[in-house]
């Protein structure tokens, strides 16, 4: 009886706290085209609410996954997440076809820990998307990588939500 | 002593005037316990003065932490020559220091400033053994508060036995953010106050970095202007610049050899960042570390022998010490999951860093001999840059207050607590001065 009560604690903590994750983030999307669309796939209750479906891309068009530009990261990691792929992989076969576009990959991090090595993981975390594109057959030459590290944030603020917002890279097209 | 005891107890905050330069406002949140009392009696003749010198020798001497300081409002009687001291006066309230003095129009905007300490148990009334320090300098009005910070240096080396850094200036970035979403960088140089701040550098890019060369004439800092980072190297007096590391990736975390010679900096150009060195004079660069993880932050040892660095190649971030000779690296950071930006203390005994505990980024100061680790901040928020006042006595770093980017300086146990918050922006990335005279 005890065990399955505290089960029952665990599960309704769990779901709380991804709805938590939930409700902060739909808070913070409103009105960004760049940002992921999560009201689609209902409640992941997946861990302990790491928000992974933040980026849940599973109903865009082809259209809306090639417009989908800024890639977001869990703190202090620089891999990309599963739900980011096919919003980078639209924007590979784009470049793909297109040898002549040229994009530049914006690695950032939230502001918290230090700078210098913030730089660092940005620019982890751009490379990880440079590595997606060029593993889809992009041209090295049309990508260039640059980490601004926690120097350009999303949102000044100092919430968890504005956090996950500024771990991100930014794909942006120089010539296209 | 009964009033020393109750300025123990008291959290006194202490804002600095507001002159038309001023940017930073210095405010005292947390004072030592040990308090040194000293008198400091208004000037003679500071009526003509553009600058009251003996406010400011008060203000900076308050504001160090280390000083429980008498002013106008505690005597009546203001002497200025040792003839007019009353010591019963000055015994009375428990001070052993008392700072006299006057300052002379002479005419062309030149002030002549004469100042005496006297040790007032040291002697009787007019004693000349009494007096521990006599000048008399002429400088012109706009070195008036230069030279204010100069006989506070002089009080506070006389009384604590170490050199003060009341003289010293402090680099740092301002971040203006306007409505429509426009960010601005500045990268400025300010006395040690606050007061009399310059810009040096204002992009839409960011800046970030500063760091000062040994004889404080020159800052290295990266810059992303163009898109791109690159480390640039200015003359703080004249604003000119040299660019000395543009490779394609990071250029990043400059830091001066102990000898100026050299920088010690970051860069990605093969594909990870590595710890380099850059001969100044001969351009030669030789890169340091050869690895795959991350490592950044150098900052070198005292003696130029080594180099600290911020590596993840354990797992989390953590301080690793390189010998420059034979490239041999060793861990020194232990506790907790995140420690970075190390720096020396100016005798070689201590590193300060970031360093993370229950998810808060705190400031510490690790003794290297021994391992004692100890916090100096514990305020709630998170923290970054600490940088290292030259004479060991305070710790300056960038911290949060009601949400905003301010700069914050703890002396070196921790009790000591000051705030420099800007008035139009967020502040943060700071650098401390070398001694500049």
């Amino acid at each position: 009886m005890k065990l399955k009560e505290s089960i029952k604690i665990m599960l309704v903590t769990c779901s709380l706290v991804a709805l938590a994750a939930c409700s902060s983030m739909h808070k913070h999307d409103n009105g960004s085209a760049d940002v992921a669309d999560a009201s689609g796939g209902g409640a992941q209750t997946s861990g302990a609410g790491e928000g992974d479906n933040f980026a849940d891309t599973s109903n865009l068009s082809p259209e809306q996954l090639l417009a989908r530009r800024t890639y977001y990261f869990e703190y202090d990691k620089s891999e990309v997440r599963d739900a980011e792929k096919a919003a980078i992989f639209a924007n590979a076969d784009n470049l793909v076809a297109h040898p002549r576009a040229k994009v530049l990959l914006e690695g950032h991090t939230d502001p918290r820990g230090s700078r210098e090595y913030n730089i660092a993981l940005g620019e982890r975390r751009a490379k990880a998307v440079e590595d997606l594109l060029k593993s889809k057959g992009v041209n090295p030459s049309q990508i260039r990588v640059i980490s601004y590290g926690a120097e350009r944030l999303a949102v000044p603020g100092h919430e968890e939500g504005d956090y996950q917002r500024d771990r991100r890279v930014v794909l942006v097209y120089l010539q296209h | 002593m009964r009033k020393l005891s109750a300025v123990l107890c008291c959290i006194f905050t202490i804002v600095l005037s507001n002159s038309a330069f001023a940017i930073l406002n210095l405010e005292l949140t947390s004072g030592v316990s040990g308090a040194v009392p000293v008198a400091i009696v208004p000037f003679a003749g500071q009526g003509e003065a553009p600058v009251n010198v003996s406010d400011v020798i008060n203000t900076d001497l308050q504001n160090s932490g280390r000083f429980k300081v008498y002013g106008r409002n505690d005597f009546s009687d203001t002497p200025s020559t040792i003839q007019d001291v009353k010591f019963k006066t000055f015994q009375e309230l428990g001070t052993d220091d008392v700072v006299i003095g006057s300052v002379r129009s002479v005419g062309g905007d030149r002030y002549q400033v004469s100042f005496q300490m006297l040790d007032v148990f040291k002697g009787k009334d007019n004693a000349k053994g009494s007096v521990t320090l006599d000048q008399t300098m002429t400088v012109s009005g706009n070195q008036l508060r230069r030279l204010a910070h100069h006989i506070s240096d002089l009080i506070y080396q006389q009384i604590l036995g170490v050199r003060g850094v009341f003289s010293t200036r402090l680099a740092y970035i301002v971040v203006h953010r306007s409505d429509n979403g426009a960010t601005r960088y500045i990268l400025e140089v300010a006395d040690q106050d606050g007061e009399n701040a310059h810009p040096l550098l204002s992009s839409t890019d960011p800046i970030m970095s500063p760091a000062w060369s040994p004889n404080g004439k020159q800052i290295a800092y990266v810059s992303f202007e163009g898109q791109r980072a690159s480390i640039y190297i200015e003359e703080v007096s004249s604003g000119s610049r040299q660019l000395v590391s543009q490779y394609n990736g990071i250029n990043g975390a400059p830091a001066w050899s102990p000898n100026g010679k050299k920088l010690a900096l970051v860069l990605s150009k093969d594909g990870s960042p590595n710890i380099y060195v850059l001969d100044l004079g001969s351009r030669q660069l030789t890169q340091m570390t050869h690895d795959w993880s991350i490592n950044t932050e150098p900052a070198w040892s005292p003696d130029g022998k080594t180099i600290v660095f911020t590596s993840n190649r354990g797992g989390g971030p953590q301080i690793y010490q390189l010998n420059v000779a034979n490239h041999a690296i060793n861990r020194i950071s232990y506790d907790g999951d995140y420690n970075a930006r190390a720096s020396f203390t100016a005798d070689g005994s201590h590193i300060a860093m970031l360093h993370r505990e229950h998810g808060i980024y705190n400031i510490g100061l690790l003794d290297l001999n021994g391992g004692n680790f100890r916090l100096l901040t514990n305020s709630g928020v998170d923290n970054e840059s600490p940088s290292i006042a030259p004479n060991g006595s305070m710790v300056l770093y960038g911290t949060l207050s009601s949400g905003r980017s301010v700069l914050g300086m703890s002396s070196d146990d921790g009790k000591v607590q000051l705030k420099l918050p800007e008035r139009n922006g967020e502040v943060q990335d700071p650098a401390w001065s070398p001694f500049l005279s």
